[in-house]
C-alpha cells in the first residue's frame, strides 16, 4: 500500500469500561443504522468455532517454506527415497481431497514445496513439485471451462499461488522423465543378479527406488493425458492414446498400492486436541493458510488416506477411460443420453468436466469442427424426416423456409446445449436446472408449432398430399417429457417426496408423462415409415435396384421402454392407491398440511409448458375419486357383491367429464 | 405552564442528562476507528458500532493484526469484515483522536 493511514492512538480502556458498566443489562449503545439484526452477523472472536485465526496460535508455531528451511524443518536438497515416497503419496491425497470439494489452501497448498518450487534444491522434489502445480492448473482450467460445478462441487480459487506457468509442458514432461532414467539405473543396477546375494540394504534400495519409479512415471502419464484432454480442438482422433496412457496409469496405481508401506509414516504428535491439525511428514504443514481462508467458520479439512487416495484415482482413471466412448456415440440424442447415463452413475466433477469437453472443446463447436446448430438440425432431420429439411421437397428450395427454419434451429441452441450441460450437474442442482430449461424449451414449443403451420401451408400449396404438422413441434415435445420424467424421477432419487404423495407422482408419470411420451415417439415413427414411402414411390420408375433398406419403425424400442415404465407406474399407483383405501398409508394431519399445496408445489414448473397441459389439481382430485371408487366397485364385485343381479351398472359423470364412477344397484 | 411543573421538568432533564452522561462518552465513539488488544495478542482495528453492559464489541470492517500493528516490519492484515469481541477478552481499547491540523492521510 502506498498511502498509510496514520492513526493517533488515545488509550481509552478505563474510559471505556466504567462507561459500558453504567449500562442497563441488555442496554446497547448504537447508531441508529446499526441494529441487533445487523449484530447477528458479526463472527465471535475466540469462538473455536468461528474465529479462524485464533488457530493459528494454537499449541505450536506455524511455519512458512523460508522459516522452516531456516528451522531446519524442511529439506532444500537430499530428500531421502522414502521421504520423497511419503510426500508423493501426500501430495497426491491432498489432490484428491482437493477434488472432492475441498479448497486448494487447505489441501494441496499445505504441501510447502508448492510454495516456492524455484528455491527447492533437490532436482526430485522440484521437478514432481512443478508436475504437480501443473496438473493442478490443468485440472483446474478443465473444470472451470466446462462450467458444470457448483461450490458444493469444487473450489477453483488458487490464492495467488504461482502455478509454475514459466515453465513449459515439454519442460516438465523432460524434467520428470531426467529424474525418472535417473532412477531407473539405480533400479538396475540394485537388481538381484543370478548367484549373487544382495545384502539387506541393496534390496530395500532397489525397492524404494522401485516405489519412486513408478510414482514419477505415474506422475508423468497422467499429466501427459490431461494435457492432451484440455486441447480446444477436436481430439476424437487421439482418444485412443488417451485410453492407452490410462491404462498405463492404471496398471502403475497397482504397483503403488503395494509399496505405500515404503514411504514415511507421519509421527502423531503429542498435541491431539486440535482439531484442525494432524500429523504430517517432513513438507507439510496443514495449518499454512489458515489466514487466506475467509472469514467464515473455518473448514475442518480430513485429508485422504495413502490407500483410499491410490483406490480413488485407480477409479478415477476408469471414469475418464468410460468417458472418452462418447466419441462413438452417433447423433446429439446419442450423446445426451450417453451423458445422462453417466451421470446416473458414480461420476465425479472431473469426469463429468472433461465428458463436457470432450464433446464440446469450443464454444458452440461439437467435437470443435462441427457448430452445434448443424448438428441439431440433423438431429430433427433424423428424428422425425420434416419435409423441410428432406430433399426431394418442394419446401427444400424455397428461401421462405431456409429462413425460418434458420431461425428456429438458433433458437434452439440454447436450450439444447443447456440440456447437455445440465446432465454435468451434481443430481441436486440437475433438477433445479431442469426446472428452468423447461421455461425455455415452453418458448421453443410455441416457436416450433408456428413453424410448422406456416410450413404445412406452404407445403400444402405445391403437393397437396404431404404435410408438415407438428414436426419440429413433436421433436421438441419429445424432449419437453422426457425433461419433465427426469424431474419427477430425480425428486424420488433425492429422497424429496414422502410417502403419502407417491400416489400422485405415478399417476402424473402413469397417466401423463409416459402416455404422450409413447404418443409423440409414434408420431415420429409414423413420420419416418411415411416419408420413407414417399421416397421409395418416387425411386419405384427410375432404379429399382437404387432402393434403400426400408427402415422398420425405428422407434418401436423406445416405444416399448416407454410403456414398460408407464406399466411400472400405473401399477405402483393402483397399489399405493389400494393401500389409502385400506387405511394403511399414513397422512399428515390436515390442520398443518394442505395436499393442494403440496400437489402444485411438485408439480409447479411444469406450469410454464402449454403442451402437455399442466393437470391441475382439483382434475387429479376428480380423477382420483373416479379411480378410487371404481376400485372398490370392481372389488366388490369380484368379490362376488350383488352377482345375482341382472340391472345395468348406472355410469355417473358428475367428477369428470370422460372417466364415469360406475354404480351397480 | 405553572412554574412547579417547569421546575420538576427541569429536574428529570437533569436527573436523565447526569445518568447518561457516560452514555453519551460511548456514543461519542461511535462510527471512529477503534484498536482492540485480544487476551491471545491479535490486534484488530474498525470502526466501533456497538456495545453493551459486559464490554462486548462489535467493530465493522475489522483487519485483524497477529503482531501489534505498529511494529516492523508491517504485516498484511486479514479482513474480517464484521467482528464481535466478548468483554473479557479485551486488553485494551485505543481510539483514532484525528485532530484537526494534522492531516490524516500521509
Amino acid at each position: 500500500m502506498a498511502m498509510e493511514m496514520q492513526h493517533n492512538w488515545v488509550d481509552v480502556t478505563d474510559t471505556f469500561r466504567t462507561s459500558c458498566t453504567e449500562l442497563k443489562l441488555g442496554e446497547l449503545v448504537h447508531d441508529q443504522y446499526f441494529g441487533l439484526f445487523e449484530a447477528m452477523s458479526a463472527i465471535e472472536m475466540m469462538d473455536p468455532k468461528m474465529d479462524a485465526g485464533m488457530l493459528c496460535h494454537q499449541s505450536h508455531l506455524v511455519m512458512g517454506f523460508d522459516k522452516s528451511i531456516n528451522a531446519g524443518k524442511l529439506k532444500k536438497r537430499n530428500v531421502l527415497m522414502p521421504e520423497l515416497i511419503a510426500i508423493i503419496d501426500d501430495t497426491y491425497a491432498c489432490l484428491v481431497t482437493w477434488l472432492e470439494g475441498h479448497s486448494l489452501a487447505q489441501t494441496l497448498f499445505t504441501n510447502l514445496y508448492l510454495h516456492k518450487v524455484h528455491d527447492v534444491d533437490d532436482r526430485q522434489v522440484k521437478a514432481f513439485s512443478i508436475a504437480m502445480l501443473k496438473i493442478v492448473d490443468i485440472l483446474r482450467e478443465i473444470v472451470s471451462r466446462a462450467s458444470v460445478f457448483e461450490e458444493e462441487d469444487f473450489q477453483p480459487l488458487t490464492y495467488g499461488f504461482k502455478m509454475a506457468a514459466d515453465i513449459s509442458e515439454v519442460r516438465t514432461i523432460g524434467m520428470v522423465k531426467e529424474i525418472e532414467d535417473d532412477i531407473q539405473k539405480i533400479v538396475k543396477s540394485t537388481r538381484s543378479k543370478q548367484g549373487e546375494n544382495r545384502d539387506a540394504q541393496t534390496t530395500a534400495q532397489h525397492s524404494e527406488a522401485s516405489a519412486l519409479y513408478t510414482r514419477l512415471k505415474f506422475t508423468r502419464l497422467l499429466f501427459v493425458t490431461l494435457a492432451g484432454l484440455n486441447k480446444r480442438e477436436d481430439i476424437t482422433s487421439t482418444v485412443g492414446d488417451v485410453k492407452k496412457y490410462l491404462n498405463q496409469c492404471k496398471e502403475l496405481l497397482q504397483s503403488m498400492l503395494t509399496s505405500v508401506d515404503l514411504g514415511v509414516q507421519p509421527v502423531p504428535t503429542q498435541d491431539t486436541s486440535s482439531t484442525v491439525t494432524y500429523p504430517t511428514v517432513m513438507g507439510f504443514e496443514p495449518l499454512v493458510n489458515q489466514r487466506l481462508l475467509p472469514p467464515t467458520f473455518p473448514r475442518y479439512t480430513r485429508i485422504r488416506s495413502r490407500e483410499e487416495t491410490l483406490v480413488y484415482l485407480d477409479k478415477l482413471m476408469s471414469r475418464v477411460e468410460h468417458v472418452c466412448n462418447v466419441v462413438g456415440c452417433s447423433g446429439f440424442h446419442g450423446v445426451l443420453d450417453f451423458m445422462r447415463d453417466f451421470s446416473n452413475r458414480e461420476s465425479c466433477v472431473l469426469s463429468r468436466s472433461v465428458l463436457q469437453m470432450l464433446y464440446m472443446p469450443a464454444d458452440k463447436m461439437v467435437y470443435a469442427v462441427t457448430p452445434i446448430a448443424e448438428v441439431l438440425r440433423e438431429t430433427a432431420r433424423n428424428f422425425i424426416c420434416p419435409p423441410a429439411l428432406m430433399p426431394k421437397s418442394s419446401l427444400a428450395n424455397n428461401p421462405l423456409t431456409k429462413e425460418h427454419v434458420d431461425a428456429f434451429i438458433v433458437q434452439a441452441t440454447r436450450p439444447f446445449r443447456a440440456l447437455l450441460q445440465i446432465t454435468g450437474n451434481n443430481r441436486a442442482r440437475q433438477r433445479d436446472k431442469l426446472a428452468h430449461v423447461l421455461d425455455e424449451l415452453s418458448n421453443l414449443q410455441d416457436e416450433a408449432d408456428k413453424v410448422d403451420a406456416f410450413l404445412h401451408n406452404l407445403l400444402i400449396k405445391s403437393e397437396p398430399q404431404r404435410q408438415h404438422l407438428a414436426c419440429f413441434g413433436s421433436w421438441v415435445l419429445c424432449h419437453v417429457i422426457q425433461v419433465m420424467i427426469q424431474y419427477l424421477l430425480l425428486g424420488f432419487e433425492l429422497e424429496l417426496y414422502s410417502p403419502h404423495e407417491y400416489h400422485y407422482i405415478y399417476w402424473y408419470l402413469y397417466e401423463i408423462l409416459y402416455g404422450w411420451l409413447i404418443s409423440v415417439l409414434s408420431r415420429a415413427d409414423g413420420f419416418c415409415v411415411e416419408y420413407d414411402a414417399f421416397v421409395a414411390e418416387q425411386q419405384k420408375g427410375r432404379n429399382k435396384k437404387a432402393k434403400k433398406k426400408k427402415r422398420q419403425r425405428p422407434y418401436a424400442r423406445d416405444i416399448t421402454v416407454a410403456q414398460a415404465y408407464q406399466n411400472l407406474s400405473g401399477g405402483l399407483y393402483k397399489a399405493l392407491a389400494g393401500f389409502q383405501l385400506e387405511g394403511r398409508q399414513k397422512k399428515p394431519m390436515f390442520e398443518f398440511d394442505s395436499e393442494q399445496v403440496r400437489y402444485e408445489h411438485r408439480f409447479g414448473p411444469f406450469g410454464s409448458v402449454n403442451t402437455p397441459p399442466p393437470v391441475p389439481f382439483e382434475q387429479c382430485q376428480a380423477l382420483l375419486k373416479v379411480a378410487k371408487t371404481n376400485f372398490v366397485v370392481m372389488k366388490l364385485l369380484a368379490s362376488g357383491h350383488k352377482g345375482d343381479s341382472k340391472e345395468p351398472p348406472e355410469f355417473l359423470f358428475t367428477p369428470h367429464k370422460a372417466f364415469p364412477i360406475i354404480r351397480i344397484t | 405552564m405553572t412554574s412547579s411543573t417547569c421546575k420538576s421538568l427541569q429536574n428529570a432533564t437533569r436527573f436523565l442528562s447526569e445518568k447518561s452522561e457516560l452514555r453519551t462518552v460511548l456514543e461519542s465513539f461511535l462510527n471512529k476507528t477503534m484498536k482492540i488488544k485480544m487476551s491471545d495478542g491479535r490486534s484488530l482495528i474498525g470502526s466501533f458500532l456497538c456495545t453493551d453492559k459486559d464490554a462486548n464489541l462489535i467493530l465493522g470492517n475489522c483487519q485483524e493484526y497477529i503482531h501489534p500493528p505498529e511494529m516492523e516490519p508491517k504485516e498484511e492484515p486479514r479482513t474480517l469484515g464484521l467482528a464481535m469481541i466478548p468483554g473479557h477478552h479485551i486488553v485494551s481499547v485505543h481510539l483514532d483522536k484525528v485532530t484537526e491540523d494534522e492531516p490524516r492521510i500521509l
